[in-house]
């Protein structure tokens, strides 16, 4: 097979370019349908019944008056339910603790908002009546609502388990850590929480259902896993191949509809009834009781030499798993490798553990635990350089990580490392640092730099698949079961063939996301899909073109490697007269060769040793750099963010506009982590369930974020592009709190970082200065 | 209640008249989009988030807070109705245009709101600054683009 | 996500929607701009039996007479915030019907609505009281006026009685040298505020405060006016912010606000207090440029 050379960065067509996709414009038309806009004749409306307290046992169940209610068709019971169990094994068989999840609680509910009943019916009137008359009966069962609490001995037990869910440790001994930190010039010592957050994509979790000719139960939904087909399965008790999931286009999903939402509920609906059923969560439902973010409690201490070495780091990071596993193993792990960030730590003692609570299950979300560990990280070092006197910068610089060092994990990094550069693009682009706009205000300037993996743990064997079809008219065909949350994760693929083959993007139909009709891509999360299905994309594009080739050649009586595909043409460079492709699958077709081509992507892989915690972590990581520049007010202890920049290296950028887009939004939502947004939960119980009292940021709220893109070309995506999704949400958190410590020198550890949690902050020092005398070693 | 319960509502959508039956507790919502005006989209049911903003004879309101009944007599404008503004048939309106040229969606679900409630202001004060542009929008959220290209959208789009 | 059932009923008038009142008793609600009541039947937390829409009794003109501006109870925030009269004679009202909700809220949203649903976190109950608004009641005995004060009793009570409509509000127009100020603190930029705080001074021909009022929002049951004494000894004295941050912290101090899942109600106290003293700054600033440019 000819290996197509990899074009010159100029020799570009449509790489980098940043053309308006067919998804975009029907968006912007207001003509693509979601999941919930799906209609079908006789359809259903269903409706999950969740449990109302966060800890019980369910003594009782009446659902008779409901059942008996006009209007309602099925009204489903865990006794309904063939195997009533959710399967997920997100450590990969390394060592997280073995607990059952239920698609309905039966006798016991271990959070407010777990399901307990399922309800079709012929109107959402009818379903909502239906709801109010089931009666349930719980015995209060004591509950366990924080992680420190989880841990105590003695403590209820979320499941007969236990409630450490998994341990994960890298790095040396605590002997040797000890004895590393004995020997630093200054030790700084740090404790930092993490909130609960919700995703909160504009468009709530839904789906629709019917049965498909041959029985399949056939779903619709808004998911980012259309491989969860094989779950729904194994509940209904059906082979994998009479479960079919489509996934539409989603308006959001951030890593909110990675584990099942809707589906297990919908496909029991749509399999009992027989019938098309819908179910859309209501927004307060979603609030209630979708997987969250983890909350973390992380303890940090970090050994530095007098100049701002770094010699020893020890990290302890509990987070709350919520009531279930879901994929909180695997988030952990990820805390775990990135815990001391983009820095070279000779002697690093990292651990982290995932306890349950009877809170909402938290599990994947943009960020995937490598981002609350920035938090930590970042205002570690800020305090490090306060405590020596040295500039933030230069601390960092001294110990960034360099291409060809080895990480925690002991892994040897053998792409680009641009952190050092993405801190000064992102300073620079600040510009001059503002005044403050009156009396009792003060401005400061903060950044933060990180490292985010792109692509699946290496020891999950990850591939992907892409299928290719030249048709008669020269027009392609792209399938991939790849899933598109918004980001154009489908739009990029087909860019990247265009690349190749020379189909403008125009002629290439893009359908994804069918278990029946696409070719396995492996879901849409990790920051995976431009790395794995962009590199099965590439791969089946260069394999197509590879077959074509030689039929263009004798057609045109030109060298093979000569030969341009562009324009919908193959062309001898430079030359006028060139071969249709239309005219090419015509010969094709003569001479018996395929003009469509199934390519399979596979990802290095490797292994990891949980008892060494050493091994191999993840392909790549993404490095980046945001700064800010806030202006706080002292006496109401309100943050504004006045500026703001984020530099990321994306490797290569295959669409600019849409590069820029996901990293505005991942700062964006950083922002909102920061500053305002927070599940609050009371014994477990949720304080607010209404939108209105979820604080993510408006319009008004944010400044514009300035945006520098990098492109070293060294990603091990497609044309050296790396994953850029879920990197640039980390830094924000650590930014602003960097940001507000440079204008007020007071610290804010927790977060969000609230007008009131920041006036505590400011009196406390005011009390500090009074009194206190600071020492060497500083915390 | 029973069907005996409904009653009769008709206003126009872009400019066509419609009629329904319907319960007096049916958000206008709801109504729309079984009528196939899915581009109005449910999001919250509080009015917050803006995701069903239609144009009530010319100003932007939540269909999730109006009942259909209310919109007896009612013009109603939904992005779908937009477009009727292009220059040719079938192009985008030049607001559409703007966005797509400035990459002012992602997941797309926000897009039909945010277009009217700028159109509406548009219309209205035809040179708003970037500041303005922000207040009009503070009430339909979006949790994908940060704003920015929202915003560059919209002030591209400002008559000179 | 639907609303539980009931029964529709369309006011043309203030008296119709009164003898519907009269007729359902407490089995009804009124239906004004919806921005507050939908919601609440929307999550089902409301569920009257009916709802008598006044949306059809519609709004004349806000209008100025005899020193009053006076206001249909159906007056839309959007009005409110845009009306040449109410921008120029009531500068206070306008800034806090602008601060309301989104642009939506603002379309649908009256006055009449707000101040009979009597949020105490409400902008313009707020506005209301400190501008010593006063609003007019029809019931089935007839129509009586009372004071905002008055009205407003407790979170999202009032005294109203359940077959009473509000139909107008008429707030004093401005004094030759008086100033205003509303300000409020919010999480996010639209929603509800932590705590709020609107002004009015009045300065005499020498510079010196002749008359003021302060209220705060969002730190009670209702909104709250500062004590009178406390205001009456900034009287005759040159307006000095240590002075009004005196007077604000001592009525801020006499507060007892609520923890809630935005803000705790030692954090509303102190802020209220902040607040309050910017008001009165802002408002005595106001009144010598209104004094200087007549």
């Amino acid at each position: 097979m000819t290996e197509t050379t990899v074009p010159t960065r100029e020799g570009y067509r449509i790489v980098g370019r940043s053309p308006a996709h067919h998804d975009f414009a029907d968006k912007v038309a207001g003509s693509l349908l979601y999941a919930a806009d799906w209609q079908l004749p006789g359809m259903l409306h269903g409706k999950v019944v969740r449990a109302q307290v966060p800890s019980a046992r369910i003594t009782a169940m009446d659902v008779s008056a409901a059942r008996a209610l006009p209007g309602v068709v099925a009204v489903l019971t865990a006794a309904d339910v063939p195997w009533n169990q959710i399967v997920e094994h997100a450590s990969g068989g390394l060592g997280e603790l073995a607990v059952a999840m239920p698609v309905l609680a039966a006798d016991r509910v271990r959070y407010q908002g777990e399901p307990v009943a399922l309800i079709a019916a012929v109107s959402p009137q009818a379903a909502e009546e239906a709801a109010e008359l089931i009666d349930v009966d719980y015995q209060d069962l004591p509950g366990v609502f924080e992680v420190e609490a989880a841990l105590e001995p003695g403590a209820p037990l979320v499941h007969d388990e236990g409630n450490l869910l998994v341990t994960w440790n890298i790095g040396g001994d605590a002997a040797e850590v000890d004895a590393a930190m004995a020997a630093a010039d200054l030790v700084v010592e740090g404790a930092y929480r993490t909130q609960r957050v919700e995703h909160a994509y504009l468009e709530p979790e839904a789906g629709v259902g019917w049965v498909e000719t041959g029985g399949i139960i056939t779903l619709r939904v808004a998911t980012q896993v259309i491989e969860h087909a094989g779950a729904i399965a194994a509940i209904l008790g059906l082979p994998a191949n009479q479960v079919r999931v489509i996934s539409s286009y989603m308006g959001g999903g951030f890593g909110g509809k990675e584990d099942m939402t809707v589906e297990p509920y919908l496909a029991l609906l749509v399999w009992h009834t027989r019938r098309p059923v819908r179910l859309v969560f209501e927004r307060q439902e979603s609030l209630l009781a979708t997987t969250k973010r983890h909350p973390f409690v992380m303890r940090y201490r970090t050994g530095v030499r007098r100049d701002g070495t770094i010699v020893a780091q020890d990290v302890d990071i509990v987070g709350d798993a919520g009531a279930y596993p879901y994929l909180s193993a695997r988030v952990l792990f990820a805390a775990c490798v990135c815990a001391s960030g983009p820095y070279r730590v000779p002697m690093v003692r990292h651990r982290a553990r995932a306890v349950f609570t009877n809170t909402p299950p938290t599990s994947a979300f943009r960020g995937f635990g490598a981002m609350q560990v920035t938090f930590a990280y970042e205002q570690q070092l800020d305090r490090v350089a306060a405590a020596l006197g040295l500039d933030p910068v230069a601390v960092r610089e001294r110990n960034f990580l360099a291409k060809g060092d080895a990480i925690p994990t002991g892994e040897r990094l053998d792409t680009a490392v641009a952190v050092g550069e993405c801190v000064r693009r992102a300073l620079d682009a600040l510009g001059e640092p503002p005044r403050p706009s009156g009396p009792g205000r003060r401005v400061g300037r903060g950044f933060a730099a990180n490292m985010q993996p792109y692509g699946r743990t290496m020891w999950f064997r990850d591939r992907a698949a892409c299928w290719l079809s030249l048709e008669a008219d020269g027009s392609l065909q792209l399938r991939s079961g790849v899933t598109d949350l918004g980001g154009g994760q489908a739009a990029s693929l087909a860019q990247i063939v265009s690349e190749i083959l020379g189909v403008p993007l125009g002629e290439i139909g893009v359908h994804i996301g069918d278990t029946a009709l696409t070719p396995p891509a492996g879901g849409t999360f990790a920051t995976r899909q431009l790395y794995m299905s962009g590199n099965a994309a590439l791969a089946a594009a260069r394999e197509l073109r590879a077959r074509l080739l030689p039929v263009a050649a004798a057609l045109l009586g030109t060298a093979e490697d000569d030969l341009v595909f562009e324009d919908g043409m193959v062309r001898p460079p430079g030359g006028s007269r060139g071969l249709r492709l239309a005219e090419l699958a015509a010969a094709c077709h003569q001479r018996g060769v395929p003009t469509s081509h199934l390519g399979t992507w596979y990802a290095p892989t490797g292994a990891f040793d949980p008892a060494s915690g050493q091994g191999s972590s993840f392909p790549d990581y993404t490095f980046g750099a945001h700064a800010a520049d806030v202006e706080v007010d002292l006496e109401t202890g309100q943050t504004r963010v006045l500026s703001y920049a984020a530099a990321h290296d994306v490797g290569r950028a295959i669409n600019p506009l849409r590069v820029e887009g996901q990293i505005q939004g991942g700062a964006y939502q950083g922002i909102g982590y920061a500053l305002g947004e927070e599940i609050v939960l009371a014994d477990g119980n949720a304080t607010s369930t209404l939108l209105a009292n979820y604080l993510m940021p408006n319009a008004v709220d944010l400044p514009d974020v300035r945006v520098v893109v990098l492109e070293s070309g060294e990603g091990k995506g497609p044309f050296g592009a790396r994953g850029i999704g879920e990197p640039s949400i980390a830094n924000a958190a650590a930014t602003i709190a960097n940001a507000v410590a440079a204008a007020t020198g007071a610290r804010v550890t927790q977060l969000p970082i609230t007008p009131e949690r920041l006036l505590g902050a400011l009196d406390a020092l005011a009390v500090e200065t009074d009194t206190v005398e600071g020492g060497p070693h500083a915390s | 209640m029973t069907d005996g319960d409904k009653q009769r509502v008709s206003f126009t959508v872009n400019g066509e008249a419609r009629e329904a039956w319907v319960f007096p507790h049916e958000s206008l919502l709801d109504v729309l989009r079984d009528a196939g005006c899915h581009e109005v989209r449910y999001g919250c049911g509080e009015g917050v988030c803006g995701t069903c903003t239609v144009l009530l004879d010319g100003e932007p309101v939540s269909a999730c807070l109006l009942f259909a009944v209310q919109a007896e007599g009612c013009s109603l404008l939904t992005v779908r109705g937009l477009a009727q503004g292009a220059a040719q048939p079938g192009e985008p309106h030049p607001l559409q245009a703007s966005f797509l040229r400035n990459g002012a969606a992602q997941c797309g679900f926000c897009t039909p709101g945010m277009l009217l409630t700028a159109w509406a202001l548009l219309r209205r004060e035809p040179h708003p600054t970037r500041e303005r542009i922000r207040r009009e929008l503070c009430g339909n959220l979006c949790r994908c683009t940060g704003y920015s290209k929202i915003l560059d959208a919209i002030e591209d789009c400002r008559q000179p | 996500m639907v609303a539980a059932p009931f029964r529709y009923q369309r006011a043309a008038s203030f008296e119709e929607a009164v003898a519907a009142l009269a007729e359902h008793g407490e089995d009804a609600k009124l239906l004004a701009g919806g921005q507050s009541l939908v919601p609440m039947l929307n999550l089902r937390v409301a569920r009257p039996e009916w709802l008598i829409d006044l949306n059809p009794v519609g709004a004349g003109p806000v209008a100025e007479a005899g020193g009053v501006l006076r206001l249909p109870a159906l007056t839309r925030h959007r009005v409110l915030e845009s009306d040449g009269l109410v921008r120029r004679r009531c500068p206070l009202l306008a800034e806090a019907a602008s601060l309301v909700g989104n642009v939506r809220t603002r379309a649908r949203g009256t006055i009449g609505g707000s101040l009979a649903h009597a949020d105490p976190a409400g902008e313009l109950p707020l506005a209301a009281l400190t501008l010593g608004a006063e609003v007019s009641v029809l019931g089935p005995a007839g129509a009586r006026d009372l004071l905002v004060d008055e009205l407003l009793i407790s979170y999202l009570t009032t005294a109203l009685a359940p077959d009473e409509v509000i139909t107008e509000v008429r707030v004093p127009a401005p004094r030759p040298r008086q100033g205003w100020s509303f300000l409020e603190l919010t999480r996010r930029t639209s929603d509800w505020m932590v705590a709020g705080a609107a002004a009015l001074v009045e300065l005499d021909e020498r510079g010196t405060v002749a008359a003021a009022s302060l209220a705060f929002g969002g730190v009670a049951e209702r909104p709250v006016a500062a004590p009178a004494e406390l205001l009456g000894g900034l009287y005759g004295e040159p307006p000095a912010e240590q002075r009004f941050a005196r007077v604000a912290d001592l009525a801020a101090a006499t507060l007892r606000p609520e923890d809630d899942v935005h803000a705790s109600g030692t954090y509303r106290r102190r802020v209220a207090g902040v607040l309050g003293r910017r008001a009165l700054n802002q408002a005595a600033i106001r009144a010598r440029a209104s004094g200087e440019t007549p």
